[in-house]
């Protein structure tokens, strides 16, 4: 460990075995830090422990706060906000925007071919197994063509930073992935609380996400709509991520609605209003396949609309993401992304894949079973950070118990070495200090026809337990301010 | 030489409260194809609710039904007209050996095309201690197979009704051995998709006048997909091949995508549902 010397940094440690976003590893502030480190070491630790109580309050008070699901009962809580923005210059900036556009299309051609002719199968790239075995892979979707061409308009893709110094994704969300309203709020909050700091970079704005989205969803509006018609829908206030959907209709001017806004004449969904029917056109859903429709899909659920895959189906109707995407955002096919960016781009993957092991596969289970101390357990299905285990924090008990698991249902699990994610200094409130913290990167794209765009400025969430490397918000995780520079 | 059919569907709802707010969508209308074109489709409801035709996930024509107005009760009465060709179920042309057969259901191409009708679903898992009870004998031909799998479901399956119901899976019928069409062809589906053979659920009508099996309800039967003839009808309830008795509705994986009648209705306390079915022939020249 390396004390450094800088009055607030006078206590951070520093763990060389893991890499520091600002150190180098010599024990040098890099270029892009200089500035920020120089301005924060003119405020002393008490000012950022009041600053933090003042941001704090701000989320509060705003009502940006999210449930936490459990057993038990579930909580509203706001998801923390860390004073110390992580900056990212334009070069590695482009190198990430450029592989999560790279990603995105090739997801996207993937679908089409897995809901078409599946010529990536036929020629035995990847096992028929890997769709016929999961449940997001609908069949009513066989051979429509969703308006624009277009199924994940909206992606998150999970990055991180390896100790080896390059970027790594863990995964790519492509169902209804939430997190988009953090960014921007976290960029207000720290305006607020920093201008002083912020004025003296070159960022790139991320208020502009709402007007791109926007702008990107009406380019696969419905054949022969003129002025499309746009709402966001919700499963209502008590969902983890309902700040987030009111946010986002709000800033691209359009209503948000639940299921019971909505309904299905003649095959066109129309929005009740006080002024009477009004036609809906495209459709953001921020909820599950199997929900958005009762007579289609799961018969028991109050959140969709009845009719509503009929609409779609007839091409009267954009919903994003189309339904069925979600059979890509799996963590079996995120295995598979290298060969289908080769396949369908004819390109080299432009960000790199961690190493996965299947355990449906025998050869890769045994060695799954036998290193399950130095491997991540994922179940393919879960999103959230829900059912992870880290073999090297498992109690005795607890690997029996996952080796059980794993060996009762193997296509549900995959592994993957355990990666050492970058750490930050993060501004740890019980401590009155800054800390190192583990952080990845979620990069939001938005695909339209022709058209593709990224937020410049992810989120990037910090796992505020020392040591813990889980950095969902649903598991204690907080966020912080992420500037792109300008070239 | 073609028959003309009249067929009447009937669904009647009782509700002990209100209702406000209610959906159906009814998956009755026969499919028209090579053997079956309509002459006519009349269908009423006694709320005066307006009928909306469309078309479900799977491609087959609906009819949804959305009261405007709050009710008790409810029903429902569909009568089609149809024509039905005569024909002959062997009557077909095989182009393929029984060699090349069985080789063409073991490509990856053909696996492929064929997935949803290969896969295992909820209602025709085969549990797996009952893994190896129907076989196929590679030295008779694919269809022999179907037509020994039909008769072996009909020989182990006692028909009986009000013993199971839409959620019956087969780990019950294949050790209680009775159920109704419905568990006939998911055990047939099972079977043959067991052996490497895509089979689909098949909902429609029966015409009764032969005094087969299949009650005042809607009958369920099941296709094969035998590679150089194409899709096969088998309607394992009664050992037989789905002949011009069989008026088809829809197909899919199993029940759930055929179930004759969704609804969504917000309703508290208790309700009462009646259905039934007639099927009148008349030959034509």
């Amino acid at each position: 460990m390396t004390k450094i010397k800088n009055q607030i940094f006078s206590s951070y440690l520093r763990n060389p075995s893991l890499y520091d976003e600002i150190y180098d590893n010599d024990g040098n502030v890099k270029e892009v830090y200089k500035k920020l480190f120089d301005l924060y070491g003119e405020h002393s630790i008490e000012d950022y422990a009041s600053l933090n109580v003042k941001a704090r309050s701000s989320f509060f008070n705003q009502g940006i706060t999210f449930q936490v699901y459990s057993k038990k009962k579930s909580q509203e809580k706001i998801f923390p906000f860390d004073l110390f923005p992580r900056i990212i210059d334009p070069k590695e900036w482009d190198f990430i925007e450029r592989g999560a556009i790279q990603r995105s299309k090739a997801l996207n051609l993937f679908l089409w071919d897995i809901y078409h002719e599946k010529k990536i199968i036929k020629q035995g790239l990847i096992p028929m197994e890997l769709i016929s075995s999961s449940g997001n892979y609908l069949h009513q979707m066989m051979g429509v063509d969703p308006p624009g061409d277009i199924y994940n308009h909206i992606s998150g893709i999970d990055i991180i930073k390896h100790n080896d110094g390059n970027y790594y994704v863990l995964e790519d969300n492509i169902r209804c992935p939430s997190g988009v309203s953090y960014v921007i709020c976290n960029r207000t909050a720290l305006k607020r609380a920093l201008f002083g700091v912020f004025n003296h970079y070159q960022t790139h704005t991320v208020t502009d996400y709402a007007e791109n989205l926007l702008e990107l969803l009406e380019t696969t509006k419905p054949h022969g709509v003129d002025i499309p018609v746009s709402v966001v829908i919700t499963p209502g206030m008590y969902n983890s991520a309902y700040y987030e959907h009111s946010y986002l209709a709000k800033t691209m001017g359009v209503e948000l609605v639940e299921g019971r806004d909505l309904f299905v004449e003649n095959d066109f969904v129309y929005m009740k209003t006080i002024r009477g029917p009004q036609k809906v056109d495209i459709i953001y859903r921020r909820i599950d396949d199997l929900f958005i429709d009762p007579l289609e899909f799961k018969p028991d659920s109050t959140l969709g609309v009845p009719g509503l895959f009929a609409a779609y189906k007839k091409g009267n109707v954009t919903i994003a993401n189309a339904p069925g995407t979600g059979v890509a955002d799996d963590k079996a096919v995120y295995t598979y992304l290298p060969e289908i960016i080769r396949y369908y781009l004819d390109e080299e993957p432009i960000l790199n894949n961690v190493h996965t092991y299947h355990c449906n596969r025998p050869d890769e289970l045994k060695y799954v079973l036998d290193n399950i101390q130095r491997l991540v357990i994922k179940p393919v299905d879960e999103a959230g950070g829900y059912g992870i285990s880290i073999g090297n924090r498992l109690t005795k008990k607890e690997i029996e118990k996952v080796k059980k698991q794993v060996k009762s249902d193997p296509r549900r699990y995959v592994a993957q070495p355990i990666m050492s994610l970058s750490v930050h200094p993060t501004y740890i409130a019980e401590n009155e200090s800054f800390e190192q913290r583990h952080v990845d990167l979620r990069v939001f794209t938005v695909l339209g026809k022709d058209k593709e765009f990224v937020l410049k400025g992810g989120l990037t969430r910090v796992a505020l337990k020392k040591g813990n490397l889980i950095v969902n918000s649903s598991q204690g995780g907080g966020s912080k301010d992420t500037w792109v520079l300008k070239k | 030489m073609s028959l003309e059919y009249s067929i009447v569907y009937r669904a009647e709802n009782h509700y002990d409260s209100w209702i406000t707010d209610a959906h159906w969508q009814f998956l009755i209308i026969p499919e028209e194809n090579d053997t079956q074109t309509h002459i006519k489709i009349d269908f009423k409801n006694s709320v005066h609710a307006i009928n909306e035709h469309s078309v479900n996930g799977y491609g087959f024509n609906t009819i949804r039904v959305q009261p405007r107005e709050k009710f008790k009760d409810i029903s429902f009465e569909a009568k089609f007209s149809l024509v039905k060709k005569k024909v002959n179920p062997f009557d077909f042309a095989d182009e393929f050996s029984r060699e090349q057969a069985f080789k063409k259901v073991q490509e990856l191409e053909f696996k492929v095309d064929f997935e949803p009708f290969l896969r295992t679903t909820h209602f025709t898992a085969i549990p797996s201690n009952h893994d190896k009870i129907f076989s196929f004998n590679e030295s008779k031909s694919i269809f022999e197979n179907l037509q020994d799998l039909n008769q072996w479901v009909f020989n182990h399956i006692y028909y009986t009704t009000n013993v199971t119901d839409v959620n019956t899976t087969l780990i019950e019928i294949i050790s209680n051995r009775h159920g109704v069409c419905q568990d006939f062809a998911h055990l047939f589906c099972a079977l043959a998709k067991q052996n490497g053979i895509p089979a689909r659920y098949v909902s429609g009508y029966l015409h009764q006048g032969n005094g087969y099996f299949g009650d005042s309800q809607m009958h369920a039967w099941t296709e094969a997909y035998v590679p150089g003839i194409g899709w096969l009808g088998f309607d394992p309830t009664n050992n037989l091949i789905a002949s011009d008795n069989h008026i088809k509705v829809s197909h899919g994986k199993d029940y759930n995508d055929c179930s004759p009648l969704k609804g969504v209705v917000y309703a508290s306390g208790k309700n009462k549902t009646k259905h039934s079915v007639q099927v009148v022939a008349q030959q034509q020249q």
